[in-house]
């Protein structure tokens, strides 16, 4: 049995239940006061997100103010399971517009029940498409005053297509204006040694993508990756054409996706739900162009005294710039007084999480700024410990740029009636998580 | 209970419920409206029903409202109606009476015009979970499989289950299996195939123990024909159905090396799948395929490698852990393999602690000559993790690759720094790792005791790393000056010594030393050994007087026996012994690998009930009179558990099985020594010469009490029972550790015995009559569990061991014996029916 979930909770941060679903009876009732008192009022909450209490297994995860906590009391699948709650916040989000919090459910409690009905029956996940049961699941959700996302209107004279062949989308779409448009966004991940040296780097990207389409169109995505490019230039007996190409050291695709075609043609070409989904996931270890360098230097002079500095050298096009860039130097716990001096934006301590937070909003390429602080501390009976110094974390977005090299080289749409589509790209790098030892 | 929730802003009616007040005008608004055909009739309705379901999810009882809330539920109102469902649902099951008012309108929605309808009144029908509604369930069904929408068949299907978890009988009787199976061959609609498949499923193997024909069933889901036609389906369906099929064709055993191909080539693109519990599943099938073709299976590694460490980078923390745990796995039976991916277990600062526990376990494994150097240097910054179950985790993890590899050297000297990061717990984990390295490499000594000489050992708090200190100042006495004084000063402060653990090794390297360094350790062993006979700890005193004796006896010979010439150790033990991880990797993709042990060890009953056992402190009752000291058995019932899943772990003397280890004698004797002392009181209530002649008359006047007839039991062989046997709960529990079951029977109780068995206490007298003496019981209806035991009345004293489990809702009692003597436990199972049938139990 894949996942024949017995329950599911909603509990918020007090362990209040917002709302439960029993699917079976194989547990019993109380099940939430064992999640309480086992897990919840006890420091094992943070230990492990799978815990088993008597006879029955615990999955849980928190989203916001939210638990979320699925009670099994077989063997179940532990992947599926945590995948299933996700899916199902999404489709929550997708319902009422944007955040997914203990208001949300309160506000929205009787739409979440039907959905629950929907998604799960006896314990198996059913359907979790939001654009299939957009089809029949009409009631809208109450949006917050702050989500400025226009409800979809429900189509009405929908045939009720409850699965199939193209079970992703409906048949007989109009749009005035067909538009497709393409996010690629890439989050970096870096680890460096104190010494300047890259211990791990990647990057994990996806291509989003927002199609307002009419009828069923066939879509063609063509990328710079290397074996894509090798296959079309031996399919089509033509050498590749120079330039950069990339290697994908992993893909994987929205359902909508051909795998078959992927795997013997390398294209991707697929018939995309309305509106926006994740076309395609991807991982690269190599070449990947680290958009910032940072270069500390963190001098302990004597016992209550520090000096930090922290130089940021941006390596990407001159032309672009990145936004929203925060330079995070932790200092010791027993900090009393900081002064700075910055080159460009605005440095300050925030004693909350033990770091000086250094915020540019906005660093134009091959360009360097620093900063450097002056940080005193508090004489304090543990000195004779050393201070075990975190890393340096660094949060950033790069438009128009990608850390992997990977550009979209086409997007062909067919479609019977042969209309015209105008397609549009953009490209944003974003810190994943970039840790700098020092 | 769940306090009251915050006012909903949006929501227009207030949510601030005071009590029954609030109910009944509920009620009254209801049958206002309940008539009524105004056009704004059914808005105020949904306001109604909103703040009714509102008030359910809060946990008030709003059943009162239940005859007006049937009423109003004549609408076309879709929401109204799902609503209404809802409610139905909710309290269908404690109300039965009130469910069935419901069925009229349930009924007559299932034949609604719109297949919505039709569906959700199907599906709450089946949902209402009241046993002596199922007559109604029957012809719904049946009509909601042959429905012309795949909605509603969909919704029949897992109809057709929830009717088999409340009769079984109905269901099978009604020839639901057979339509399923034909639906699913034929239905064109994909998730109706599923959700046949799943239901199918669960019905044959839930039956496949009662019948031969439900296991030939489950045997042909599993056929060729079955599996193939799935497959070619496999696009049509979503991404959960998915996962079921290819938990279904993991099953399946390939005919040959071409069929094996085939399902590989037609899945492959599954390993690209956007969803990982789809990828997780491929990869499942990938590996039990090729499970006999070595090289093939080394590909699969390969090949499945890239997608699994996708997943673990991609959603949130919770589901990588889900996939790092597999992963886990997966490195632990082929290290090599990933030896060259180390780089992506380096851990995040901003990883949980549970993310980061497995990635250590993994580098530990992964490192060989070729990455240690970097592992160990990653390792390194984490020891001054700020997390310290991490950074002693770590430190760990470079001890044990410092125990698996040749090219010690560097490791060494990265372990003596930790020394002098003078951090108490880093100093404490490490003093532990050198010992045991010192243990396998004594080449080593040189350089580690120059280091660990310098340790103070005013530093060192934690017994396991200053028993480690002590060990080596005993075993290197003659390299390090001062070991003969730290020794000394440690025997000093001899009474503020909390752990034994320590004074025992202090007891052992005040010996040692002084062999070594006669002279100057002399008074400190005389001292030592005085502090030992005087300890209050019975293995201190007893080590102290052994040595003492020794000493006396020959020194020389003490000497001997105290510090041997020692071998190094070559090979620490496994943890686990390969047969277990096998049967965890036969689970793969289930709890099992993210537990690390196999399933029957947590949803087993056999294994799970000892557990609830210990939970229910309050209905546990020893022999047959409710003791006083009850909780004290019920610790040393947690104690097996847990010396169950170390031994099993262990891979010690193999058990009977799996059914029988779960009351395997504890391998710590000291915990089950407590309890054992604890219990003599109850043991001589057992050994009572009085007690039999008295009881006897109690279950004479109750056989009375219920009418039975006496004359129905089988005539009593010929084996004979000593009344007065007499067997204490240490002994009972080792030997139904040890003895294989001789006999185990499932047989039906009669209701009048189920009656009787309120009081379970009436039954233990009754036995006990009848020489079979009760040493546990315990339960909850409607599961009760006892433990009896006999002894053979002639001859050398062999006793039975009887584990007795009456689940009165189902009317089954399940029996299971062990015996001293096999060939007699046919006899003595003669008895014990005949004793139970007394009883009316059988």
């Amino acid at each position: 049995m894949p996942v024949a979930a017995s329950a599911i909770y909603f509990l918020n941060l007090r362990g209040d239940v917002l709302i439960n679903r029993l699917y079976r009876d194989d547990v019993g009732g109380n099940m939430v006061d064992a999640f309480r008192m086992h897990i919840m009022q006890t420091k094992e909450l943070g230990t492990c997100p799978v815990r088993q209490i008597g006879g029955c297994s615990f999955l849980y995860m928190r989203i916001s103010n939210v638990y979320i906590v699925i009670v099994v009391s077989s063997n179940a699948n532990v992947a599926c399971a945590f995948k299933f709650v996700v899916e199902a916040v999404a489709l929550f989000k997708s319902y009422f517009g944007g955040a997914f919090d203990e208001d949300a459910i309160r506000n929205n409690f009787v739409l979440i029940y039907e959905l629950l009905d929907e998604i799960m029956d006896f314990g198996y996940p059913q359907n979790l498409s939001p654009e299939i049961l957009k089809l029949y699941i009409t009631q809208e959700g109450v949006r917050s005053p702050f989500s400025s996302k226009p409800s979809d209107k429900p189509v009405p004279n929908a045939t009720l297509q409850v699965t199939g062949a193209v079970g992703w989308r409906r048949e007989g779409l109009v749009y005035k204006k067909n538009e497709v448009f393409l996010d690629i966004v890439e989050s970096v991940n870096l680890l460096m040694s104190s010494k300047g040296f890259v211990l791990r780097c990647d990057v994990t990207g996806k291509i989003l993508m927002k199609c307002f389409l009419s009828g069923m169109p066939d879509l063609k995505l063509g990328l710079n990756d290397k074996i894509g490019l090798e296959k079309e230039s031996q399919l089509k007996s033509r050498p590749i054409k120079s330039g950069k190409t990339i290697e994908l050291d992993d893909v994987t695709f929205h359902q909508c996706v051909n795998l078959t075609r992927f795997n013997s043609e390398k294209t991707v070409s697929f018939v995309p739900p309305d509106g926006e989904f994740e076309l395609m996931k991807y991982r690269i270890t190599e070449g990947v162009n680290l958009p910032f360098r940072v270069l500390p230097t963190i001098k302990e002079l004597g016992r209550t005294r520090m000096e930090v500095n922290v130089k940021v050298k941006s390596v990407f096009g001159a032309k672009m710039f990145a936004l929203g860039v925060v330079v995070k130097v932790p200092v010791p716990k027993q900090t009393a007084k900081t002064s700075f001096q910055v080159t460009s934006g605005r440095a300050k301590y925030n004693a909350s999480i033990d770091c000086l937070v250094w915020k540019i909003r906005k660093f134009p390429g091959q360009t360097e700024s620093t900063m450097s602080a002056e940080v005193e501390l508090i004489s304090t009976m543990a000195e004779k410990k050393s201070w075990t110094r975190p890393p340096i974390q660094m949060e950033f977005q790069v438009p128009m740029f990608t850390a992997s090299g990977l550009r979209v080289r086409f997007l062909k749409v067919w479609e019977k009636s042969g209309y015209n589509t105008v397609e549009w790209v953009r490209y944003i790098t974003k810190a994943g998580s970039y840790e700098i030892r020092c | 209970m769940a306090p009251p929730p915050a006012p909903p802003q949006k929501s227009p009616s207030p949510s601030q419920p005071s009590g029954k007040s609030e109910v009944s005008d509920l009620k009254l608004q209801l049958r206002q409206l309940a008539g009524s055909r105004a056009p704004g009739a059914d808005d105020s309705k949904r306001d109604l029903f909103k703040r009714v379901i509102s008030y359910m999810t809060v946990g008030i009882d709003v059943s009162a409202a239940f005859s007006e809330m049937v009423m109003c539920s004549a609408t076309s109102d879709i929401v109204l109606k799902k609503m209404c469902y809802l409610y139905v649902g909710n309290y269908a099951r404690c109300h039965p009476d009130l469910a069935l008012l419901t069925i009229n309108f349930l009924q007559k929605d299932c034949h609604d015009e719109d297949p919505m309808i039709r569906g959700l009144a199907l599906r709450s029908l089946c949902s209402l979970r009241v046993p002596n509604l199922v007559e109604y369930l029957v012809a719904p069904l049946g009509a909601g499989l042959k429905d012309g929408s795949s909605y509603v068949r969909m919704v029949a299907a897992v109809g057709v289950l929830k009717l088999y978890h409340i009769s079984a009988a109905t269901c099978l009787d009604s020839d639901f299996p057979a339509v399923l199976k034909s639906l699913m061959l034929t239905d064109p609609d994909a998730q109706v195939v599923a959700n046949c498949l799943f239901v199918l499923q669960e019905i044959w193997n839930l039956e496949a123990n009662k019948s031969e024909e439900a296991s030939r069933e489950r045997e042909t889901l599993l056929s060729k024909k079955i599996v193939y036609y799935i497959l070619n389906r496999i696009k049509e369906f979503n991404e959960w159905a998915q996962c079921l099929v290819l938990e279904l064709v993991a099953k399946y055993i390939p005919s040959d090396t071409d069929d094996i191909f085939d399902i590989m080539n037609l899945l492959e693109d599954r390993l690209q799948h956007a969803n990982g519990a789809v990828v997780l599943a491929t990869i499942k099938v990938f590996l039990h395929l090729t499970m006999s073709m070595t090289d093939v299976h080394q590909q699969v590694y390969e090949r499945i490698k890239a997608p699994l460490l996708t997943l673990v980078g991609s959603g949130s923390s919770e589901q990588s852990y889900a996939v790092l745990s597999h992963l886990h796995l997966l490195v632990m039976r082929a290290p090599m393999l990933f030896s060259s991916d180390y780089k992506h277990f380096y851990c995040q600062f901003s990883d949980p602690s549970y993310v980061k526990k497995l990635k250590l376990e993994m580098l530990t494994a992964i490192a060989n000559e070729s990455n240690t150097y970097e592992i160990v240097t990653e390792l390194c910054e984490y020891a001054g993790n700020v997390d310290v179950p991490i950074a002693r985790e770590s430190i760990r993890a470079v001890g044990k690759i410092a125990l698996q590899q040749y090219d010690v050297n560097a490791i060494v000297d990265r372990l003596l720094q930790f020394l002098e990061m003078e951090k108490d717990y880093v100093t404490a984990e490490t003093l532990v790792l050198v010992k045991d390295l010192l243990r396998k490499y004594p080449q080593w000594s040189h350089d580690c005791i120059a280091v660990v000489g310098n340790i103070s050992s005013k530093n060192v708090q934690e017994p396991k790393a200053k028993a480690a200190l002590i060990w080596m100042l005993g075993e290197y006495s003659q390299d390090m000056p001062d070991a003969p004084y730290i020794l000394e000063s440690l025997i000093e402060n001899w009474d503020e010594e909390n752990a034994a653990e320590v004074r025992l090794h202090l007891l052992t390297a005040a010996m040692k030393c002084f062999f070594k360094r006669p002279p100057e350790t002399q008074k400190a062993l005389g001292a030592a050994l005085a502090a030992g006979l005087a300890d209050s700890h019975q293995d201190v005193h007893d080590r102290a007087l052994f040595y003492y004796r020794l000493l006396q006896y020959d020194v020389s010979v003490a000497e001997r026996v105290v510090n041997p010439p020692k071998q190094a150790v070559s090979v620490f033990a496994d943890t686990q012994s390969s047969e277990i991880k096998d049967r965890i990797f036969d689970e793969f993709n289930s709890l099992s690998v993210v537990y690390q042990k196999p399933s029957y060890m947590f949803t087993d009953k056999e294994h799970r009930e000892p557990f609830e056992f210990s939970e229910e402190i309050g209905n546990l009752s020893l022999g047959q009179e409710p003791v006083g000291n009850s909780p004290r058995y019920d610790e040393s019932d947690k104690d097996l558990l847990l010396s169950t899943s170390e031994r099993e772990e262990n891979g010690g003397p193999s058990t009977n099985g799996p059914a029988a280890s779960g009351y395997s004698a504890p391998t710590d004797y000291n915990s089950s020594l407590v309890s054992l002392s604890s219990q003599t009181q109850s043991e001589t209530a057992i050994s009572d010469p009085g007690m039999p002649k008295y009881t006897s008359q109690m279950t004479l006047a109750i056989d009375d009490l219920l009418g039975l007839s006496v004359s129905a039991a089988p005539a009593p062989p010929s084996l004979k029972l000593n009344p007065k046997a007499a067997l204490d709960p240490g002994t009972f529990q080792r030997k139904w550790g040890q003895l294989a079951v001789s006999i185990s029977q499932d047989c039906s109780v009669s209701p009048q015995g189920i009656a009787a068995l309120t009081t379970p206490q009436a039954l233990i007298r009754h036995m006990q009559a009848n020489s079979i003496q009760c040493i546990a019981s315990g339960g909850q209806s409607p599961n009760f569990k006892f433990f009896f035991f006999a002894q053979k009345l002639d001859g050398p004293p062999l006793f039975f061991l009887v584990e007795c489990i009456v689940n009165t809702s189902s009317a089954k009692a399940q029996v299971k014996i062990k015996a001293d003597d096999a060939t007699a436990s046919e006899a003595f199972f003669g008895l014990f029916q005949s004793a139970l049938s007394k009883f009316g139990v059988l």
